[in-house]
């Protein structure tokens, strides 16, 4: 027995050293199939970098990956990558917690990336993090409902009017579904509809040229949301789950057939698209319908990017950024697409894309691009930067929540408005 | 024994053998509170990692600022919300424990089943109820839309959606009550209520006046425990069911706040909710400390004199 226990102990201190690998932790929010990927990404990195070890370890949503990410750090042990949503790129910033990509040494090219997406996540002049998984909001048509409607599938409603206007056919038509649109109430529709109409959410160039002091949700912009969506309420043409950012309740109302469209991220394309195939009611996507007589200036990207903690030795900050950059090569930015509906960040990922048809034989996935590419660069359509830009979703939420459950528009705007600007000068006094 | 004869004959020993739980209570218990007390005085933020004194600015923020409206809502729900879970719960766990306390067969079958839900994490609970209860997926809507053709929305409906809560809350604390109730109804002795029905008492009168009284010190602890459950525990429940939503009617003025947000729910959607107020919520944690104290107090000075320990004092 003794022996055994010795050469037990033995072949454990061989193995220990031969696998002495240098850890590099990566926290991500993704779940099921989504991390699944990046856990792929991470063997096959690892299996060609046979002293370093990637160790994928997912947070469930983005919040939560943020915030573990500062505890770890403060108790001394940073994760060397940490998948930050959009919103919390002024944070993640300001915590100072993290080493912009470009300056740990060794070159980073980012003239592959393609603008909209390089914008976002350039403050101050500077690139802080890796993009990633980036997306925007579209609109999924059930084509079955179109036609019974007595609408004309090829041809959705691109405005707010129009979106009415066809809820009115569809209701004429005699149909019993819940409702004619859904969507998760989520702010970040709301910031995409601001866009459109070339309006920022915030002051001082929508926060990029200096911090934002105040958040305008009561322009002319933001009413003319507002107003749309408790018109469609009021006529009972709007159903969600009840939940603030509910995206797989919306998602679930419109693969049931309960509603004739749907406004979600371009990440379900894929999802969408098969159910759509396998019920035989055909899901299409069409461009965000947005305020009669905006420009369409553009969407907000959204989705998330891979930042690099300080307090990590110099090399493995190196191997880390050197797995992102595999993660997201050329190749794997093509498969990421293909299984989700998120763009290809790459423009070498794009042209592949274009070469092989892939946009021409999936036309689901190339509006959703389109109006990616056809956005105007302006501070509006850069999106905002807001410290505690988390905290004013939820204010947004609650105010179009109000509104649902009856109070004015004038009146939930502007104390939303109040309560994001307190919360922009607490946060602010920080500093 | 009689008060004052010590067990110990020296004090030495007793705090010695006192001084393991003592060291858990200070550690665990007595520190963190103290700290958020310290917390509540600073404008803390869990991501930038800043610390500046604030002197009662968060208290004030919280009774007099932009936010009292939503607070003042919070406080109030969270209240209706415990005093529903604790006089419901009890009564139902009671009505059960004595149900089970019958002599039928397969009695531990019984018993057994009504304690499980005890067993489960909040999460869970909430996991299960809102599978059942999703307006459009859910078991009990399919049921509804089958037998009554209706479906009601119990996620944003904010009468439903609090009834939920509420009822989800009870299920899961049913198991806890049940096996305490249960206990004290088998230590009351037979003869008490055989007595009572010889004297002529009717079955309510005998509940009402040998088995309900008997049973006071036990209502009594968990009047105790449930209050705490109610405010403390059932966060987990609210941020799978609902997440504090949906605000209420506007013409109630109940629109400032989700109304199944409770005390602790706010808490934690400041302190980690995305933004990492932690001196906010500090503050919200010392105002619920004493929310709760002074309950305990009112319950001990006033509730303690209904309670009857049985047998010659």
């Amino acid at each position: 027995m003794k022996r055994l226990t010795i050469v037990i102990s033995l072949l454990a201190l061989l193995v220990g050293t031969a696998y002495a690998q240098t850890k590099i932790d990566f926290f991500e929010a993704f779940s099921g199939p989504r991390q699944q990927w990046i856990q792929d990404r991470a063997n096959e990195w690892n299996k060609q970098n046979p002293n370093y070890e990637v160790v994928v370890t997912p947070k469930s949503s983005y919040r939560d990956t943020l915030n573990s990410a500062i505890l770890a750090a403060r108790q001394g042990n940073p994760p060397a990558l940490v998948q930050i949503f959009e919103v919390g790129s002024q944070q993640a910033k300001d915590s100072g917690l993290f080493v912009p990509v470009g300056s740990i040494p060794g070159a980073f090219d980012t003239s592959d990336y393609i603008k909209p997406v390089l914008d976002y996540y350039t403050i101050d002049g500077t690139v802080n993090s890796i993009p990633f998984n980036s997306s925007n909001a579209v609109m999924y048509v059930n084509n079955a409902l179109m036609t019974k409607a007595g609408l004309d599938p090829k041809n959705p409603p691109k405005t707010y009017s129009g979106i009415i206007k066809a809820c009115d056919a569809l209701r004429a038509a005699g149909d019993t579904t819940d409702s004619c649109i859904t969507f998760a109430l989520h702010s970040w529709f709301f910031e995409q509809w601001m866009a459109e109409q070339n309006a920022p959410m915030a002051n001082n160039g929508n926060g990029r040229d200096g911090r934002a002091t105040q958040v305008l949700l009561t322009s002319q912009p933001a009413l003319n949301i507002v107003n749309w969506i408790k018109e469609l309420n009021d006529k009972g043409y709007y159903t969600y789950t009840g939940k603030l950012e509910d995206w797989n309740g919306s998602e679930a109302i419109f693969l049931q057939g309960q509603s004739m469209f749907h406004i979600d991220s371009t990440s379900e394309v894929n999802t969408i698209t098969k159910a759509g195939k396998d019920g035989g009611w055909i899901a299409t996507t069409a461009e965000l319908p947005i305020a009669d007589g905006a420009d369409r200036a553009g969407v907000v990207i959204g989705g998330a990017s891979v930042w690099i903690m300080k307090g990590v030795p110099a090399d493995v900050q190196q191997a880390a950024r050197s797995f992102i950059e595999y993660m997201t090569n050329t190749d794997n930015m093509i498969s990421w697409h293909k299984l989700t509906g998120y763009f290809p960040v790459r423009i070498s990922s794009i042209n592949k894309l274009d070469q092989a048809g892939w946009f021409r034989d999936n036309p689901n996935y190339a509006v959703a691009f389109n109006q990616l590419l056809q956005t105007k660069s302006s501070t509006a359509t850069a999106g905002a930067l807001m410290g505690p830009y988390p905290q004013i979703r939820t204010i947004i939420e609650e105010a179009i929540q109000k509104v649902l459950n009856g109070a004015s528009v004038d009146s939930a705007m502007n104390q939303a408005e109040q309560l994001a600007n307190q919360a922009l000068q607490q946060y602010n006094s920080n500093f | 024994m009689r008060e004052g004869t010590p067990v110990f004959r020296s004090r030495t020993t007793a705090w010695l053998l006192l001084v393991p739980t003592l060291v858990i209570l200070v550690i665990f218990l007595y520190y963190p509170a103290a700290q958020s007390f310290v917390l509540s005085m600073y404008r803390s933020n869990l991501i930038l990692g800043t610390r500046k004194f604030i002197g009662l600015d968060n208290f004030r923020e919280l009774f007099t600022g932009l936010l009292a409206p939503m607070y003042r809502q919070v406080v109030l729900q969270s209240i209706v919300f415990s005093a529903a879970v604790v006089i419901l719960g009890l009564a139902i766990s009671m009505a059960f424990a004595m149900l089970a306390n019958q002599k039928v067969t397969g009695a531990r079958f019984y018993r057994l089943l009504l304690i499980w839900p005890f067993a489960l994490s909040p999460a869970i609970a909430g996991t299960i109820f809102s599978f059942l209860f999703n307006p459009q997926v859910g078991a009990v809507n399919h049921f509804l839309r089958m037998t009554l053709g209706i479906a009601p929305r119990w996620l944003d409906n904010p009468i439903l959606a609090f009834s939920l809560v509420v009822g989800a809350a009870i299920w899961k604390e049913l198991g806890y009550n049940i096996v305490f109730y249960l206990a004290a109804l088998q230590n009351i002795p037979g003869e008490l209520n055989e007595a009572a029905a010889i004297d002529g008492a009717n079955a309510w009168q005998r509940f009402r006046s040998v088995t309900l009284p008997l049973l006071s010190p036990m209502t009594f602890f968990l009047v105790f425990t449930n209050v705490a459950y109610a405010f403390f525990e059932v966060f987990g429940l609210i941020d799978i069911l609902t997440k504090g939503g949906p605000v209420g009617p506007s013409a109630l003025h109940l629109d400032n706040a989700g109304l199944t947000t409770t005390m602790i729910y706010r808490m934690y959607q400041d302190g980690f909710g995305g933004t990492g107020s932690l001196g906010f919520a500090g503050a919200q944690g010392v105002v619920l400390l004493f929310l709760v104290a002074g309950i305990t107090v009112l319950q001990f000075r006033y509730g303690g004199r209904n309670v009857h320990y049985g047998g010659g004092s």
